[in-house]
């Protein structure tokens, strides 16, 4: 969309943001400020679920399709079923899957891919999604009607028309420096100008004699770009009976993605460069909005950088597909590219980079993953350390000059005084053009932090990188219309089946919770509890145990815990090293190399710092015994941590273990079902462990006898209030916490008979300090 | 249902062990008999061969080994025919042997004890292997059937016959009724029984497990519960019985003539028209033919010989994924119905029904008194035939652990009677109370500081005893 979101923010009606209590990532928004509504199209609000309200269903309980549908005669075939309310049902194993899968990731989303039969959903912005890289509304129907095993819905037809036909049908482009509102339809633009706001948008260059003809020109095939992948195609599957009209069609649909700019007749007109971002918004109420492209190969305006992959980059399959649809039609779309954390996605952002070959800004979340991807950048292309520069608070290169710049989000859109070097970096960072943004694990930005982005930084093209599209809040469908539709996604286990990520076994371990435990659980007030069912002496013993296991085994654990109170003392008591907020980055990057490369080193702990971009390849073990409610996103990230495809380890059925901790009989039972059904819809499957065998006879576990666990039990009932909270990231916003605690115990333990302490707890008064330094937690 | 012979055999198992629903054997049917039933029984041919089919391995052995000896053999003498190492398999199928009647005890001059053939049995056993002897009843001297039926005719018919008892038992309204009799035979077999309220016949717990059974295995349950009730309707149960072995030995596709059949038998065989196990085009047609239903009725699941029954109409149609989906391949209301015991339907295809299993819909199939293992049985004897390339376990092993799971934790409260002993005067009393329950092991739970105790309710007579004496010694 252009260099032009400065200052959307007007006429939009104020909108408290409730605090919501799913979710981990919350950065700091001030409930005062003006909110506003993203700017989406009225037909991105239509559901397709609503086609399904006066459904009758039968004497079972389930929806009856049965008479909205005639099956096909030869629907053995065929390999899906469209339910009237937009849900698409796949089987894996049919002779087409193949196609139909490509198919289908273009035009809807996936819902859940497990072994057998997949589950997608059409949605607006799928649908946005599959006309922005080309398909056609008559296409789209055409094929689902010859793949489906039954007759598609008069319903589905009508939502698709609606979803599509206005879409995709006018792009914003930038050539010459000069923007275009181009279209191969002259009957759309005809309408758009004849809106009084875009009459006045349009840039007339000659003005005596012109007449309101529009610009038409003949586009010539452009050479695509070529990504090699180290996968031949293969060919050959024609054995098994496959539908004729099914392949005829594929084809079809094939070239055309190929050829679809072969002698394209488009007709365009220039549009002011201060009225961009009016026309853009003005379009998205006429529900055509503009697509966002970037013909780099014609931008001679801004100087090109030399960098290109190296030739020991190999693009997996995969890889190079999510790029071809980026680079479909010799331009660059701007969108969002879904692949496992794991699976390469700094690879596909270098290569894009390289691709464009115009400066380029990577945006990622933290100052680990800033290093991280300037090592990437090293490792796959020809860009040397004066190629790159990194801004951060720590490390500040020399910006000027440079052709690929490496920050944080926090960074850009800081709103507190700076130092002066860095003034001068974001004021040079301002005034350039950049030619690619690459935004890394995307799906954490609100769409507000994004938008503050986008009016400090212009960028002809953005690229969105993440491995799960999810947020609790459903916020995230704005970023379809803010950075573009997703590209690509790809398939968890299908990746895990071919070897590209790693072979993982989830089990989650049950942990009974002692007697006195469950006791004091029953009774207690709510924050106690969390603190309660995380210090579990069996959790701990559990932990341990699966510690030492995987030890022995010569693996490389790491263990998460969100709670603090509860990291530090497992740590301390395991004599493990510990990574959390307050640890410094040098100390940081000290603990990751020695796990990395000191074989004394096998486990560390750590808090959810880790949980995104924490690049950490070798670890293959992961425990979590505490997690932030029923965030699924989370324990996808985490379980992401350990993705990485192991070297070696071929032979085993699994070679990297994921083992969550809930103690039973708790809500992190109810928790832990809820944060897994993202990662049970990619096809994993939880193993449920109620008994470690062995655990028992192990004699040196801690935590053994009554006592011990007695002696934990008070010093849980002794923590503070803030110890029983999860850590929360600097930024977050402070709660206020009462500044002192009562407990309730027996006279014995306040004297001391049980090996209790007396704490009080001061907190000085937050609300008389400086608003600058509001944002630590003290 | 070619691919899943272990399967159904371990759901029938499995069955044995709950006292729900209890499913005999064609051994375990006869053993109950009274001795002159089986007597007469073995006048026929027929039933010989199907008992003799049916012994174990072990005792057909035996049996063939003295079928032509005239004396008794010393039981010493057959107990060292095998290995010493099987000696358990000897004394099991001896028992099986005498229990059936087969062979009998006799006493060999010089006192020891030998074993001998009991004389109807060797008679016409001898008559099944070697031939002679009367023609089997079940006449096949007709002129050909001008409208004669093909086997695939059959096969729907009786499918369609047996699946309208089922639909009856689910209480699906779209098929067509059955007669009095047969819900006769469903409420004795107590797969249904009358509700209180409006007494119409709703399904029992054993019903739904009946309906979670293979095929072959309801067919014999529901034959074996009607034969119970022939005698009430003044038919002869050995000439059913007779008559019934005689079927199971018939070809199919072959019709037969009802020339010579009694009164009783003919209406025994209207009764199977019914049932879906013959078929007649009129009730007065002269002629029959049996269905694959009838056919090796009498043959255990074990060893299903090639013609099963519905061996190409029934593919596998379940799919069940991780994520707790379940998929079925079926139209068929009927199936419909069975998966929606345990699972939570979403959509319904012309030809597939997407489910989901949750906690909840399992929770509510276990208090209608389905098992774990039978929804397990059920799934993986009829898994998609993709669930069944990974022959170890068709079915996702987490879904299989999950419902077990689901079980198990409706069983972590137990249960127990006892009494309260409250109010004590001292604490002295309270203490000597406790002390004598809980060294004979009757205390359940103890509070000192309210002095309360509860104790078992079956020592509660003996504890009053106990706290009579010491109140009065103190």
């Amino acid at each position: 969309m252009g260099p032009t979101k400065r200052g959307t923010n007007k006429g939009e009606k104020s909108k408290k943001r409730k605090k919501e209590e799913d979710e981990a990532w919350v950065y700091e928004e001030e409930d005062n400020e003006t909110g506003e509504e993203a700017a989406v199209p009225n037909a991105a609000a239509r559901d397709a679920e609503k086609n399904d309200q006066n459904v009758i269903e039968d004497e079972f309980g389930s929806k009856d399709y049965r008479d909205q549908m005639i099956l096909k005669p030869d629907n053995a075939s065929r390999p899906l079923w469209v339910a009237p309310n937009g849900h698409i049902f796949l089987e894996s194993f049919s002779p087409v899957y193949k196609h139909a899968h490509d198919f289908l990731i273009a035009i809807s989303e996936p819902v859940c891919r497990p072994e057998h039969i997949h589950e997608y959903k059409l949605t607006a912005y799928s649908l946005y999604a599959a006309v922005s890289v080309g398909l056609q509304t008559n296409d789209i129907i055409e094929y689902l009607k010859r793949l489906s095993k039954t007759s598609i819905p008069d319903g589905i037809v009508e939502f698709i028309k609606l979803c599509t036909l206005s879409y995709g049908k006018v792009k914003l482009v930038l050539k010459h420096n000069k923007y275009f509102v181009e279209s191969p339809y002259p009957e759309v633009l005809q309408k758009l100008l004849k809106d009084p706001v875009i009459q006045e948008c349009r840039l007339r260059r000659n003005l005596e004699g012109e007449n309101d003809d529009l610009i038409t020109q003949v586009q010539e095939k452009k050479n695509v770009p070529n990504f090699t992948s180290n996968a031949p195609e293969q060919s050959g599957d024609g054995v098994t009976s496959v539908p004729e009209d099914i392949t005829n069609f594929y084809s079809k649909i094939d070239n055309e993605e190929d050829d679809e700019e072969n002698a394209l007749e488009t007709v365009s007109f220039e549009v002011n460069q201060e009225k961009i971002e009016v026309i853009q918004k003005r379009c998205i109420e006429l529900e055509h909005p503009l697509l966002a492209e970037y013909d780099f190969r014609n931008d001679t305006i801004n100087p090109d950088i030399k960098v290109d992959l190296r030739p020991s980059a190999v693009l997996r399959p995969y890889q190079e597909k999510s790029l071809r649809k980026m680079f479909g039609n010799g331009r660059a779309r701007s969108g969002v590219i879904v692949l496992p954390c794991g699976a390469g996605k700094s690879l596909v952002g270098v290569t894009a980079c390289c691709t464009v070959r115009k400066r380029a800004l990577v945006l990622c979340n933290s100052g680990v993953s800033v290093e991280q991807w300037k090592q990437q950048f090293k490792m796959w292309s020809t860009a040397d350390d004066s190629m790159i520069c990194r801004f951060t608070s720590e490390a500040k290169d020399k910006p000027m000059g440079c052709s690929i710049l490496v920050t944080t989000y926090s960074m850009i859109t800081h709103t507190q005084r700076r130092s002066w070097e860095a003034e001068q970096t974001m004021k040079w960072l301002q005034d350039q053009e950049w030619g690619i943004m690459v935004l890394d694990e995307v799906h954490t930005i609100p769409a507000k932090m994004f938008r503050r982005v986008l009016t400090l930084v212009q960028s002809h093209c953005k690229l969105g990188l993440t491995a799960t599209l999810l947020r609790e809040d459903d916020k995230i469908a704005d970023l379809n219309f803010l950075i573009g539709p997703k590209l690509y996604e790809a398939n968890w286990l299908e990746l895990q089946k071919r070897g590209f990520i790693a072979r993982v076994q989830c089990a989650e371990v049950w942990c009974p919770m002692t007697q006195e435990f469950y006791r004091e659980y029953l009774v207690c007030k709510t924050s106690k509890r969390l603190l309660l069912y995380v210090m579990n002496p069996n959790k701990f013993r559990a932990t341990q145990y699966l510690i030492r296991y995987h030890e022995r085994r010569g693996d490389k654990t790491i263990v998460f815990s969100d709670n603090v109170f509860a990291l530090k003392h497992y740590a301390i008591k395991m004599n493990k090293p510990y990574i959390y907020g307050p640890t410094s980055q040098g100390e940081r990057i000290q603990i990751l190399q020695n796990f990395k490369f000191n074989p004394k080193v096998n486990t560390i702990f750590v808090s959810k710092v880790a949980d995104t971009s924490f690049d950490l390849p070798e670890a293959n073990v992961l425990i979590q015994i505490s997690s932030h409610g029923g965030s699924r996103r989370q324990e996808a990230q985490r379980l992401g941590r350990i993705l990485r495809a192991k070297k070696g380890a071929i032979a085993e059925e699994y070679n990297a273990f994921f083992y969550t901790l809930v103690s039973q009989d708790t809500m992190e039972m109810a928790y832990s079902r809820k944060r897994q059904r993202f990662l049970v819809n990619q096809g994993y499957s939880y193993k449920v462990i109620t008994k470690l065998s062995g655990m028992e006879e192990n004699q040196d576990l801690m935590y053994k006898t009554r006592e011990e666990q007695g002696q934990l039990l008070q010093q849980v009932l002794a923590a503070s209030d803030i110890d029983c909270e999860d850590e929360r990231m600097p930024g977050e916003g402070v709660r206020h916490a009462p500044s002192g605690s009562k407990k309730i115990g027996q006279m014995s333990s306040m004297s001391g008979a049980d090996d209790a302490v007396y704490y009080e707890y001061k907190k000085s008064n937050s609300a008389n300090k400086h608003p600058l330094f509001k944002k630590f937690r003290y | 249902m070619a691919d899943n012979g272990s399967s159904s055999t371990s759901a029938v198992l499995s069955l044995n062990k709950f006292s729900n629903l209890e499913c005999k054997n064609l051994h375990d049917y006869l053993r109950t008999r009274p001795q002159n039933i089986l007597e007469k029984l073995y006048n026929h041919p027929t039933i010989c061969l199907a008992v003799y089919r049916e012994l174990p391995e072990l005792a057909r052995q035996y049996v063939i080994r003295i079928l032509f000896v005239e004396q008794p053999v010393p039981q010493a003498v057959v107990a060292s025919w095998g290995s010493q190492a099987f000696s358990k398999e000897h004394v099991y199928v001896s028992k099986v042997l005498s229990e059936l009647s087969v062979w009998q005890e006799a006493s060999i001059p010089g006192g020891l004890l030998g074993w001998i053939l009991s004389p109807t049995f060797k008679k016409n056993l001898k008559i099944t292997l070697l031939g002679g002897g009367k023609p089997w009843s079940m006449s096949s001297a007709l002129d050909t059937d001008n409208k004669a039926r093909d086997v695939a005719f059959l096969d729907s018919y009786s499918l369609e016959r047996w699946e309208c008892v089922l639909h009856y038992m689910v209480g699906s309204q779209q098929q067509e009724g059955i007669s009095a009799d047969a819900v006769r035979i469903l409420l004795h077999a107590g797969l249904m029984k009358r509700d209180e309220e409006d007494g119409s016949p709703v399904i029992t717990r054993q019903g739904f497990q009946f309906l979670l059974l293979d095929r072959h295995a309801q067919v014999w349950h529901f034959i074996l519960q009607y034969l119970d009730t022939v005698e009430q309707r003044g038919l002869d149960l050995v000439e059913c019985l007779t008559f019934l072995f005689q079927l199971s030995f018939s070809t199919l596709g072959k019709d037969y003539s009802t020339e010579g059949m009694s009164q009783g038998l003919l209406v025994f065989l209207q009764h199977l028209r019914e049932f879906g196990l013959v078929y007649q085009r009129k009730r007065k047609a002269g002629r029959f033919y049996p269905t694959r239903l009838a056919i090796n009725i009498t043959s255990s699941a074990a060893n299903k010989s090639a013609p099963v029954l519905d061996d190409d109409t029934h593919k596998g149609y379940i799919v069940v994924e991780t994520n707790y989906r379940v998929y079925a391949y079926t139209d068929s209301n009927l199936q419909v119905a069975l998966i929606s015991l345990f699972t939570e339907l979403m959509y319904r295809f012309p030809n597939l029904v997407v489910g989901v299993i949750t906690r909840e819909s399992v929770r509510q199939a276990l208090r209608g008194g389905i098992t774990a293992d039978q929804i397990i049985g059920y799934l993986k004897q009829h898994a998609h035939e993709q669930m069944l390339q990974d022959s170890r376990n068709p079915l996702p092993p987490t879904v299989v652990d999950q419902i077990k799971l689901w079980e198990l934790e409706r069983n972590r409260l137990t249960y127990q009677e006892g009494v309260l002993y409250s109010q004590f005067l001292s604490q002295a009393d309270y203490n000597v109370l406790k002390e004598y329950a809980q060294t004979n092991g009757h205390l359940i739970w103890s509070h000192k500081e309210k002095r309360t105790l509860v104790i078992n309710k079956c020592a509660h007579d003996d504890v009053k005893k106990f706290w009579k004496r010491y109140s009065k010694g103190s």
